[in-house]
């Protein structure tokens, strides 16, 4: 799309009133190109029209219902109730989050990261076949981790970067979770002060679509109980 | 929460009503976008006045999002949260309730008719300019440029009235 047609198209982008393909077309060109300041006010004034609609009171059940459901949500988070494992979570983050290495790009990082490493492990035959690597981006994307898994030894090695360290009563927790998505914790690990570890866990990981972190109380917990801060997919 | 909820929350109903034109629906509406602005809490920095952007924002998607749903149409992607939160306040921030309601109201009603009635149909029906072309069945080309005059003169008219 060119940047005339950006121009025409301005108010009814603004106002969210482009069909859904001409609004990808529109949006790949503002990536990359820095023309169309004019766009920025337009949304600003199609933003003000909510205030056009009269104020209305809503009915006063809303209200209770509202804090009761806060409520309950609060309630949840205290107990540190283990989240349902049904899947939804881990599609948020995969798919918003994950980005895999090419296999040849995985194996040069591989051994790369191995050379730095203060743990052997032995590979077999080539070296590179029995690794997998991953790497999965933080929310924030501060902290970055990589896994490698060698399964001929049943070892995964984790290390992580730009992960705060925590409190004495937290723990980061490593969780392997099939494709069932059934999460089982296979290790607790604190970063240093620097905000790095790594970390040597034997596990079977066959059956593992993902390897997650996430943070639980000091001792680690049977179940996930808040969203992952790295993920990876095997 | 609850002192949010009692801020904003005659704005919200009215937007969610006057969109989809149902009490029930609206008020589902309200409920989930409030939710979702205390899920996004840590995010919304109050002192830069961003908390009614962002709920007004939410309250406008869903209620738009059900509209089209109801006329059998795709729904959209979903709201970017956290890029939302980060987003730069509007214009009207921190500008009272009833200032930017006649602030507002008076940009749109100083509208000529055929600017003005193709920003409402966008806006508060959901439709898309080929939608809005067909209903008022002006050409295409018509209702684009009438869509960016009219907002255009709307963020004149308001620049002029808050600052």
């Amino acid at each position: 799309m060119k940047c005339k047609e950006v121009e025409e198209l301005a108010g009814a982008y603004a106002l969210d009133a482009l069909p859904a393909e001409t609004l990808r077309e529109v949006r790949e060109h503002l990536e990359s190109c820095q023309q169309h300041p004019e766009i920025a006010g337009l949304r600003a004034a199609a933003l003000s029209l909510a205030a056009a609609a009269p104020g209305m009171e809503p009915p006063p059940g809303l209200k209770t219902r509202l804090m009761d459901e806060i409520r309950q949500e609060t309630a949840r988070a205290a107990e540190g109730r283990p989240r349902e494992i049904d899947g939804s979570w881990l599609r948020r983050y995969v798919g918003s989050a994950f980005r895999p290495y090419a296999l040849a790009g995985a194996l040069a990082i591989a051994v790369a990261a191995l050379i730095g490493w203060n743990v052997y492990l032995q590979t077999s035959g080539d070296g590179g076949q029995d690794v997998a690597i991953v790497r999965a981006l933080t929310d924030s994307g501060a902290a970055q981790g990589r896994v490698l898994y060698f399964q001929e030894e049943g070892v995964a090695v984790i290390t992580v970067e730009d992960l705060a360290p925590l409190p004495t009563d937290q723990t980061y927790q490593v969780w392997a979770i099939s494709g069932d998505d059934v999460a089982t914790g296979i290790g607790l690990f604190n970063t240093s002060a620097s905000g790095e570890a790594s970390t040597a866990l034997e596990v079977d990981l066959t059956n593992a679509e993902f390897v997650a972190i996430t943070i639980e109380p000091a001792g680690g917990s049977p179940q996930p109980t808040s969203d992952p801060v790295l993920m990876a997919q095997i | 929460m609850e002192a949010l909820y009692d801020q904003y929350s005659r704005r919200a109903f009215g937007l969610a009503y006057r969109i989809l034109g149902d009490g029930p629906s609206a008020e589902d509406v309200v409920q989930e976008a409030f939710l979702i602005l205390w899920r996004q809490a840590d995010r919304l920095d109050p002192a830069r006045g961003k908390v009614s952007s962002f709920l007004m924002t939410v309250v406008h998607h869903k209620a738009i999002d059900l509209l089209r749903g109801r006329r059998g149409e795709t729904r959209r992607d979903s709201l970017d949260l956290p890029a939302l939160a980060q987003d730069e306040a509007d214009m009207l921030e921190g500008v009272a309730e009833s200032q930017v309601r006649d602030a507002v109201s008076n940009a749109l009603q100083s509208l000529p008719e055929e600017q003005r009635q193709p920003i409402e149909l966008a806006y508060f029906k959901g439709l898309t300019h080929v939608q809005i072309a067909e209903s008022l069945a002006v050409p295409l080309g018509t209702v684009k440029s009438r869509l960016r005059l009219g907002l255009g003169k709307m963020r004149s008219a308001l620049e002029g009235r808050v600052r």
